[in-house]
């Protein structure tokens, strides 16, 4: 059966560089989920009170992202683009890629965010002397933030998991640092499988930071 | 050289047709993998509900290992690792296999969430009427607890449908794979993209609009 | 039950250890050669206006799958797969213009050359590069996995040069970012370079690149030794026959090269 014999020592050479690789992934996951919390907030407030081409561009820009696959998105920004003769390099089409995606995703959740918190609270806010803006900061925006925070969380594992799809459009971070390894050693199996672990830590690294976080943003 | 032969064609007519093909590939690996995922979702999710602490400590991490490392990254182990303990698995099977796994992870939280759904009383007041602890499943827990996490199964065999497009790196023909082949020998990118993308999203949209009606209709 | 589950897998791997049959009787048992081959990589491999595979390489499983008398199953691999696709034992053999480099040696086995190769470019026509002093500071582009790859980078090292360099999925791949503009130069092999730059009108051929030649063998298990020396005698009568000439003609034009290592026995 075992008509294989495992090779654990390359993969351990160039741990290191793996786990730079891996600082890369967790870079560019954080800054798409910036940006896409950026456009998904415009996105879905665009979505909650404006009607006219602004709505549209908005609802297409949602509805493109949650139904066609990541993949196929970051296809799109490679050589899709590139035919028009744009040319990004391949960290920016897998951010490209991603803040698309998250910020499509995130649209949704910021629009049921608000969505839950009633008009007459704005109503009541607004009588009792605050600005708009006041209100808005002050009593909208804090709860919001709480519905959506574990959606938020969520969508972050999401960014760094697809950021592994960079392998594909040439992109180095962890996974295409894998396959360039794996690719010159051809211990594929060797390299995924501690690629795989490395994952698994960054992924429970978040989720233990947004508990923690958590636990001191909303303590009463 | 001989003059007849080609490296490169335009995109013809059976060029539709071999996208056809391959968007119907993804049909049918999707439905197999989120069918199977679905039973054994369903089932491990019941495990997660029933087992406590057995289960917190037995299946519960290993779903959670398939939710924490990338699809890709899943697949490219599996694929390595099934011919090393001599399984000749192709990439059909390969996919199906982990895109199964993957579902049913996914699918296990939002049963158990189901199952959580169904008020505890209720559950008590179907016992005391004589019902079989089956009975009680059957036709208490399933017809409410199915009702409340409809949409999000709903959005998890999506998202499967979305992901199958990664078994492309496994050399299985779906439709984003088949994009690229014809990419290749069209070379243009643009077209063949737009195309694939518009397959992707008349599969998806329509589904996650009727889901949306669906749960607007049973909120009322 | 988990003690049983412990115990039957070890039973099933011991009854399954000794059963190994060598490559050779595997094949004739099945009734398939399972043939990797690298299809973007015109004309050796690559897929014809049906989608269907075809090339030199193809063409080539397709013999030795008639020599064996067993049906031919092509398994479309990239560069970056098809040696670990002979590790992990999921072909019997890859022909994928595999250069027999001493390091690739110590994980899988070679036969004899098939094919020879040498490294050129093909540029955009935009880029203005025509020897490989040009290339400094322009973006360059190869396949991952690939020998052009690693030399280059060697170079680029020299040259301090490594982020100009942008490594593909496939050599189409490749093509693709040159003709866009992505990347000023892709590396790729002599018999590549006229089919592109028919295709393309912004491709034009480009430098032969520094490196020696690439003296491009079948792959098969590095352990399985009569495997090889079977795979051998294929291509020394693919040779002898007059077929590797008429394959050659037919893809790549002119005269085959001569499959000879000059000054050295082989």
């Amino acid at each position: 059966m075992f008509d294989y014999n495992f090779h654990w020592r390359p993969v351990m050479k160039s741990l290191p560089d793996l786990i730079d690789a891996a600082f890369l992934t967790l870079q560019v996951a954080v800054l798409a989920m910036i940006i896409g919390i950026i456009i998904g907030l415009c996105l879905a407030l665009i979505r909650l009170h404006l009607k006219g081409p602004l709505y549209w561009f908005a609802s297409s820009w949602v509805e493109v992202a949650r139904n066609t696959p990541a993949l196929f998105q970051l296809f799109f920004f490679g050589f899709g683009l590139g035919a028009f003769g744009l040319h990004l390099s391949p960290y920016l089409i897998v951010l490209a890629g991603l803040s698309f995606n998250c910020a499509g995703y995130l649209a949704e959740n910021f629009r049921g965010g608000f969505q839950a918190i009633p008009d007459t609270q704005m109503r009541a806010s607004r009588t009792l002397g605050m600005t708009a803006w006041q209100a808005y900061t002050r009593v909208v925006i804090p709860q919001v933030f709480r519905i959506v925070y574990h959606p938020v969380t969520n969508q972050m594992v999401w960014a760094v998991l697809m950021s592994s799809l960079g392998m594909l459009v040439g992109f180095r971070e962890l996974s295409g640092e894998t396959q360039f390894f794996a690719s010159r050693t051809f211990r594929i199996f060797e390299y995924f499988a501690v690629t795989a672990v490395i994952y698994y830590v960054i992924v429970k690294l978040i989720l233990g930071a947004a508990r923690l976080l958590a636990a001191r943003l909303f303590r009463y | 050289m001989e003059p007849t032969l080609t490296f490169f064609s335009g995109f013809g007519i059976n060029d539709f047709w071999f996208l056809g093909e391959a968007a119907m590939r993804t049909m049918w690996i999707s439905i197999l993998s989120i069918t199977l995922g679905t039973l054994f979702g369903v089932l491990f999710g019941w495990i997660l509900y029933e087992g406590k602490l057995t289960a917190a400590l037995t299946v519960a991490p290993v779903l959670d290992v398939f939710r924490s490392v990338p699809l890709i990254i899943q697949l490219v182990l599996f694929y390595n690792f099934a011919p090393i303990v001599g399984l000749n698995l192709d990439a059909f099977a390969s996919g199906v296999a982990i895109l199964t796994i993957y579902a049913a992870a996914l699918v296990a939280n939002v049963a158990r969430g189901g199952i959580e759904a169904v008020d505890r009383s209720m559950r008590r007041a179907s016992r005391s009427l004589g019902m079989t602890y089956w009975q009680d499943l059957r036709y208490v827990v399933l017809p409410i607890g199915g009702r409340a996490v409809f949409p999000a199964w709903v959005g998890v065999a999506l998202g499967v449908m979305k992901d199958s497009a990664l078994v492309s790196v496994l050399g299985y023909v779906e439709l984003l794979k088949a994009s690229q082949i014809l990419i290749t020998r069209t070379q243009e990118p643009f077209l063949i993209l737009s195309i694939a993308g518009a397959f992707y999203f008349a599969l998806s949209f329509p589904i996650s609009r009727y889901a949306a009606s669906l749960e607007k209709r049973w909120a009322q | 039950m988990f003690k049983k589950f412990i115990m039957g897998t070890t039973l099933v791997a011991l009854t399954a250890g000794p059963a190994m049959a060598d490559t050779l009787d595997d094949v004739v048992d099945r009734g398939t050669l399972r043939c990797g081959v690298v299809l973007d990589f015109p004309p050796i491999g690559y897929r014809d206006a049906n989608n269907e595979p075809a090339g030199y390489d193809v063409d080539y499983c397709n013999d030795l799958a008639a020599a064996l008398e067993v049906e031919a199953e092509i398994l479309p691999v990239t560069w970056a797969e098809r040696l670990p696709v002979i590790v992990t034992g999921r072909a019997d053999v890859v022909f994928g213009a595999t250069s027999d480099s001493l390091a690739r040696a110590r994980t899988v086995g070679f036969t004899i050359p098939y094919a020879i190769y040498y490294a050129q470019g093909v540029v955009n026509a935009q880029s203005g590069i025509e020897s490989i002093e040009d290339i400094r500071g322009k973006r360059v582009a190869a396949a991952i996995g690939t020998v052009p790859e690693q030399e280059w980078l060697k170079i680029a090292a020299e040259w301090g040069e490594e982020g100009n360099y942008q490594g593909y999925q496939s050599e189409n791949e490749v093509f693709l970012a040159v003709a866009q503009g992505k990347a000023d130069i892709g590396i790729t092999t002599n018999t590549a370079v006229l089919p592109i730059t028919q295709q393309y009108d912004s491709i034009v051929a480009g430098p032969r690149m520094p490196w020696t030649t690439d003296y491009t063998s079948v792959v098969a298990k590095r352990q399985d030794v009569t495997w090889l020396n079977y795979l051998n005698l294929f291509v020394t009568h693919q040779v002898r026959s007059g077929r590797y000439g008429e394959l050659w003609g037919k893809y790549v034009g002119g005269d085959a090269p001569e499959l000879r290592i000059p000054g050295v026995m082989y």
